[in-house]
């Protein structure tokens, strides 16, 4: 069957969410991955942006952003930030959410503020970033209150570090109990979903380990392209193809075809 | 109360000036957010801004690459979908915009605590990541402990970040409709523009539509923005291009990367500003620009239903006129 790594890793990702779930949705492959749950097996999810977006699914392809027109035809509610990203998410009230990375670390931290030659923390001042990225929008809030949350990243040495450049949405932290320790309301990152395969945290000391790789790859061809050394699970399994109903999903949330142009 | 209706040309010479803390709303990426203002910012060269904007936009992206933002406090300070903001971007690069990094979240609480004119707002976001540990004001302590101070909470012992709250001088707000007064309904997510309204020294609506005060009396728990907060309301039509207004018209495609493509060089954002920030004067001249095709796209939107219960409260341009005439009596 035809399908591109994206398209892979949004249905991965989306597998990993429940029915029922009260969900936040951000930008691109987030959105896509969560609408695709709501429309494959889920039925019952409750998403929403941080907008305050509530209860709408998206019409026309790929929103251009959290607020766009095409996902704002259909809602139940249309509120705010403080609304969404305070009472329903820092309050702890949210099961899960779905953010980005640029760069990633074992222990799930993320970054998507900026690239350094050499980063604050090694460098112990804070100069501008050599090529700044976005910032951590509301990807920070969703790591620190949601139940557990997932992590989508592009699967390359240089993305997947042993630290990253910057901090902008903590994961575990130092790992072990550094997270709890820290008091965040939320339980942390339940799993990071690359374009190879799928890393989850080993719950004592939260470093995150090789536990499936897609049919594609292979689990050398994985831990040549994760910048730290990859622990690999005694059970390491091949993550199902995608079926051609979970495509079909996929590709009615995706109208506009923006995951097959990206390869 | 008072017709507030004024043209962006005084609006901007009224309410800007050279290093004032300037706040653009909604500030979202494609969605709502003041571009016309911070065009006309442009054109009247405003420089040194200390810019509040809670996400990025056109407007930031632009402002950044003329060289007007001395500095920018931001959770998000990208285009979504549409891309990195090459001409902010640019500005940080080269050292010409110092940026201070907080959490979409964090910036939202921080609005609400300056509308309660609070000096701090707690909140466990932020904090034990860089956010917390790097400052463009305190460059050279890392991690940093006067951006985002732990503080004890008194009735716990837990501890919580202390964020300093945010007063604008200006906030230029852009809304679906308002009325005269600046009594004011927003379509589509308000992001963080009802806080922002309370939070700001002064506020400049940049509306859509104008409607009839009937139109807030009939859905008076949809005025989030009230006359009270208003200082000033600038009619413009498509206010929002080449982002988008819920209800009223989608973004543009084309123009958003096209747009974003030219903030990448100094020479490009030159071409730019000569059509788009020196090449109108009027709304008509300004809509011209855009062209009756992109205009009849883009606004042939599926949130367009939105707008119904609304349309019998619309004034007409001649309307319009007529009240900015009596506005100046």
């Amino acid at each position: 069957m035809e399908y591109t790594k994206q398209e892979f890793m949004a249905i991965a990702t989306g597998r990993e969410i429940r029915d029922n779930e009260l969900i936040i949705l951000g930008v691109g492959l987030s959105m896509l991955a969560g609408y695709f749950a709501k429309r494959n097996h889920a039925p019952n999810l409750r998403a929403f942006t941080e907008g305050g977006v509530y209860g709408a699914t998206p019409v026309g392809g790929l929103p251009w952003g959290i607020e766009c027109n095409r996902i704002s035809s259909n809602a139940v509610s249309f509120t705010n930030a403080i609304d969404a990203l305070g009472f329903l998410v820092s309050s702890g009230r949210t099961d899960n959410g779905v953010i980005g990375a640029a760069q990633v670390d074992k222990y799930g931290n993320v970054n998507t503020t900026g690239i350094w030659d050499e980063p604050p923390w090694k460098l112990g001042r804070y100069v501008p970033p050599r090529i700044r990225l976005n910032g951590s929008g509301g990807a920070n809030d969703i790591a620190v209150g949601c139940k557990r949350y997932l992590i989508m990243a592009s699967h390359e040495s240089r993305r997947f570090m042993e630290r990253v450049d910057y901090v902008s949405s903590p994961g575990y932290l130092d790992g072990g109990d550094a997270r709890k320790k820290a008091g965040f309301v939320g339980g942390g990152p339940s799993a990071i979903i690359s374009t190879l395969g799928i890393l989850r945290p080993n719950p004592e000391t939260k470093e995150f380990f090789l536990d499936a790789y897609f049919p594609f790859t292979s689990v050398e061809e994985i831990k040549d392209s994760t910048g730290w050394h990859l622990k690999v699970s005694p059970d390491v399994k091949q993550v199902p193809e995608p079926s051609e109903r979970e495509l079909k999903n996929l590709r009615e949330v995706d109208a506009t075809g923006s995951l097959r142009k990206s390869g | 109360m008072n017709n507030k209706l004024i043209s962006i040309q005084e609006a901007v010479a009224a309410y800007t000036w050279d290093g004032m803390t300037y706040c653009n709303g909604a500030a979202l990426p494609v969605g709502s957010d003041s571009i016309i203002f911070g065009f006309e910012m442009a054109r009247q060269n405003r420089k040194d801004l200390n810019v509040i904007c809670h996400c990025g936009s056109q407007q930031i992206n632009l402002l950044g690459a003329v060289g007007a933002v001395k500095r920018i406090e931001v959770g998000f300070s990208g285009l979504e979908v549409y891309g990195f903001a090459a001409g902010l971007n640019r500005a940080v690069a080269a050292g010409k915009t110092r940026i201070e990094d907080y959490s979409n979240g964090a910036m939202a609480i921080r609005l609400f605590g300056g509308a309660m004119n609070w000096p701090f707002v707690p909140a466990t976001v932020n904090i034990h990541n860089d956010q917390q540990k790097c400052s463009c004001d305190f460059p050279d302590e890392y991690p940093c402990s006067k951006k985002i101070p732990l503080i004890t909470d008194p009735f716990t012992g837990k501890k919580y970040g202390a964020f300093r709250t945010i007063q604008p001088d200006v906030a230029a707000i852009h809304v679906t409709m308002a009325d005269i007064h600046g009594n004011a309904i927003m379509l589509g997510t308000e992001w963080n523009r009802f806080e922002m309204s309370r939070a700001s020294k002064k506020v400049v609506l940049v509306a859509d539509r104008i409607v009839d005060t009937d139109c807030m009396r009939q859905y008076p728990n949809l005025t989030r923005i009230i006359s009270e907060v208003v200082d000033a309301v600038v009619y413009w039509p498509f206010a929002s291009y080449p982002q988008a207004s819920c209800g009223l018209y989608d973004s543009d495609e084309e123009m958003m990367f096209g747009m974003n493509k030219m903030m990448k060089t100094d020479e490009d954002t030159e071409t730019f500003c000569k059509k788009w920030i020196n090449g109108w004067n009027t709304r008509e001249e300004y809509q011209e620009l855009i062209g009756r095709e992109k205009i009849e796209k883009i606004s042939d939107t599926a949130t367009a239903f939105l707008l119904d219960p609304y349309r019998k409260w619309i004034k007409d341009d001649a309307e319009i006129a007529e009240l900015e005439k009596r506005a100046k009596e």
